[in-house]
């Protein structure tokens, strides 16, 4: 596939799509670093955006460790966070739609985050009661380290499932329902445990399905940030592939691509996003299906070599912003951040996609 | 960590963070998803004929009476030679109100209250489905009539323990999961569950047309810890212990108001903050929990003393709380992490708390047992004053310098 190719059905003359395309990306930059901004000054405690600056940049109040302690322990890990998760999230929905050439497909298509969910539902529910609970705690992991452990083993025990199914499988539709099915089974399992689970219990596991950017700082901020760059890393080498297999997979292969290698390419870069995101921060729904198909209304184009980084970019933004309104401004309560995204994101998709054709995403 | 439906509402911040809506809606929804047409329930229900507070004079099966003095969830009414107990939702007024007559065994029902249980006294038998309950026999020394519980794991009381071990008690389950079968079979004389008043009464109709009585104890309603533990009295007029409770709720009440008097008279007032985090949310207790009563008559500063939620807990932000967090005197309450790298490996930022940095962290969980089950949460609902003490000696050691510690430790 030549690197300049339009998107077949394209209604924006050639010679106008790259300086649009270019503003899109810088527009989207600019809205990632405005959101970030003030996502970092806004919070439960009022400090002046300047205040707030200056203890960025290192020129703050030494005395006042009150503000210094809630810009750099809670703030700052916490905009980093909602960056990565953004972006990751988005970038594996987009990758998801592309190989399953369906447009409902996201991150949770390959039964990952329910794999994740299975991990922490078996530190959560079962401990105490079941012997592997306990006999990972003897490894000395603890606390939230436990959790993230948990869910990571159960994301990558499904994603072991659907590589090894997808070497077999030749059918991308196989794939998914593979996927879905996989999501059915641990689902019901969790809600098994659940069942017999004791209130708190339960309460504790219902507080991790609403997600939350908060709470991921110093390692684990590090370990996170370190595997969403090693996925979008991987994302981005993939552009190509995606590009020739939105023509369909037998085109693609007669265009000299190696198909199952670039599957089991993207099946990994997808895994290491939505795996380590859902491990850290819970399952955060939404993003990743509709930042894909807001950056293809928003940049007018099939190339995945600008849907993937402008992905990354709405998606860092949308959650950026989705954080700044889970604070309710002035208001001491947080809102759990799975219910911001779908509460707002879902209308403003709507909106997009009620006020322009969207090309479909296969 | 609570014990078997842990009493869920205003515990506030005491137990894992557990807000009361949310958690009696949890409640409910394992209590009640069975639960068939409970709507009928609501049914309009004559008000309490006038005469209940009137009793005619001398009683002939009265053993003594009591008098409800904290406790705003129940009454308690001595008609004729029966009692009325009626149990409300202190929250919602126009919500129904439950009743129960106990009538002495083989009496006939007394007229004029066509939907109240009717109740044979004194017990001979009883069920508590959750360990609270288990509390309450015990302080008034009917432990042996305790013939089943919720569940075993949860059971501090060391009589009951020995009777579990030898086979004199059965574990009935809770919600769903509630065996009827058992209950019916062994035919108890009284089952005492946790609930909503007004809500729980068509959870047990199995029960309730088998002819085994189910009654509710909404003791969380309370707002205070003296209200709270003032329930027993509603076991005592089943028992006709009613002499007992007099003698050991009053010396209860009276220890406590001593005490109480030293902590507010105190000159110094420590910041407290209460509870754990998960990630955003930290759940703190509001101006009505019983647990910011304890704070205030232990001479405590309680950030959001006055802070009312819909709920009895407030959801609060991380940050929220972490200014108050980081420059508070001591850190009560931090539930199941019960040592300090515990707390740093759920997460670091707590290093940075000034209790943390100078150990003054406190748990609810010394008497915690070999099945990990917290005794705080049964016989210290029945002894605040000891719950009382423990927080004067751990915010004032000089008010009581002889005190050992008996619910609370400290964290290391």
């Amino acid at each position: 596939m030549s690197p300049a190719s339009p998107a077949p059905s394209s209604p924006v003359p050639v010679g106008a799509r790259r300086p649009r395309l270019a503003t899109g990306l810088l527009l989207l930059t600019l809205l990632v670093l405005v959101a970030f901004v003030l996502d970092v000054a806004l919070g439960p405690v009022r400090i002046p955006v300047l205040t707030v600056a200056r203890h960025l940049l290192g020129f703050g109040d030494a005395a006042d460790t009150t503000t210094a302690f809630i810009v750099h322990q809670i703030r700052l890990p916490k905009a980093l966070t909602a960056l990565a998760v953004g972006s990751g999230l988005a970038v594996s929905g987009l990758q998801m739609q592309t190989l399953f050439r369906n447009p409902l497909a996201g991150p949770s298509a390959l039964g990952l985050t329910a794999g994740a969910g299975l991990g922490v539902a078996l530190v959560m529910l079962t401990s105490g009661s079941m012997a592997s609970a306990s006999a990972i705690r003897q490894l000395g992991f603890s606390g939230s380290w436990l959790l993230v452990l948990a869910a990571t083993a159960g994301a990558a025990l499904v994603m072991a499932l659907v590589l090894a199914l997808a070497a077999r499988v030749r059918d991308n539709v196989v794939l998914l329902i593979v996927g879905l099915m996989v999501a059915s089974v641990t689902g019901a399992i969790v809600s098994l445990w659940q069942y017999f689970s004791a209130p708190e219990q339960i309460q504790e596991y219902l507080l991790w399905t609403f997600g939350a950017l908060g709470g991921v700082t110093g390692p684990h901020l590090a370990v996170l940030a370190t595997v969403v760059g090693l996925g979008l890393g991987l994302a981005l080498a993939s552009a190509k592939p995606l590009n020739a297999l939105l023509l369909g997979e037998n085109y693609a292969r007669s265009l000299g691509l190696r198909v199952r290698r670039s599957r089991t390419l993207i099946i990994l870069s997808t895994s290491l996003l939505a795996g380590s995101i859902t491990a850290f921060c819970g399952p955060i729904g939404f993003v990743g299906i509709a930042v894909p198909h807001l950056t293809r209304a928003l940049l007018g184009t099939a190339d995945h070599r600008l849907l993937l980084p402008g992905a990354c970019l709405l998606g860092a933004a949308l959650v950026l912003a989705c954080d700044c309104l889970a604070q309710l401004p002035g208001s001491q309560l947080t809102l759990p951040i799975n219910v911001v995204t779908s509460l707002l994101g879902a209308p403003v998709v709507l909106w997009v996609v009620l006020r322009r054709p969207v090309r479909s995403a296969a | 960590m609570p014990q078997i439906l842990p009493s869920p509402g205003r515990a506030g911040g005491l137990a894992f963070p557990f807000p009361t809506r949310r958690s009696s809606w949890l409640l409910s929804l394992l209590l009640a998803s069975h639960l068939v047409g409970w709507g009928q329930a609501r049914v309009a229900l004559p008000s309490a004929p006038a005469r209940t507070t009137r009793p005619t004079p001398a009683p002939p099966a009265a053993v003594g009476r009591t008098t409800v003095q904290y406790a705003r969830g129940f009454r308690l009414d001595y008609v004729g030679n029966y009692k009325v107990i009626s149990v409300q939702n202190p929250f919602e007024p126009q919500a129904k109100v439950v009743r129960y007559l106990l009538v002495p065994r083989g009496a006939a029902r007394p007229a004029g209250y066509p939907d109240a249980q009717v109740i044979e006294t004194p017990l001979r038998s009883l069920v508590g489905l959750s360990s609270m309950h288990v509390a309450l026999a015990d302080f008034l020394g009917a432990s042996d009539l305790v013939v089943g519980v919720g569940s075993f794991k949860y059971v501090s009381a060391a009589r009951v323990r020995q009777r579990i071990a030898a086979g004199q008690v059965y574990e009935v389950g809770q919600g769903k999961e509630l065996n009827n079968e058992l209950l019916v079979a062994h035919h108890p004389d009284l089952v005492m569950t946790t609930g909503w008043p007004g809500e729980g009464v068509d959870h047990f109709q199995t029960l309730r047309a088998a002819g085994v009585p189910v009654l509710i104890n909404s003791e969380w309603v309370e707002t205070t810890p003296l209200a709270r533990a003032e329930w027993v009295k509603v076991l005592a007029a089943l028992l006709n212990k009613e002499s007992v409770v007099n003698q050991k709720f009053d010396a209860v009440a009276r220890e406590y108001q001593r005490l109480a008097a030293l902590g507010r008279g105190a000159a110094k007032k420590p910041s407290v903050v209460v509870g754990i985090p998960f990630k955003d949310v930290w759940y703190v207790p509001d101006t009505d929990s019983y647990m910011a009563q304890f704070l205030r008559d232990a001479g405590a500063t309680y950030h959001w003393d006055r802070t009312k939620a819909a709920s009895g807990s407030l959801a609060l932000s991380f940050e929220a709380v972490a200014p108050v967090a980081l420059g508070a005197d001591y850190w009560l309450q931090t539930g199941t992490l019960a040592t300090k790298a515990a707390l740093l490996a759920q997460d670091t930022r707590y290093a940075a708390f000034a209790p943390v940095k100078h150990n003054r962290i406190f748990n609810n969980n010394l008497r915690t047992n070999a099945q990990g089950s917290n005794d705080y949460w049964e016989s210290g609902a029945m002894h605040p004053d000891v719950i009382l003490a423990d927080l004067l000696y751990i915010l004032h050691p000089e008010l009581l310098p002889t005190w050992t510690l008996r619910y609370y430790q400290p964290v290391r």
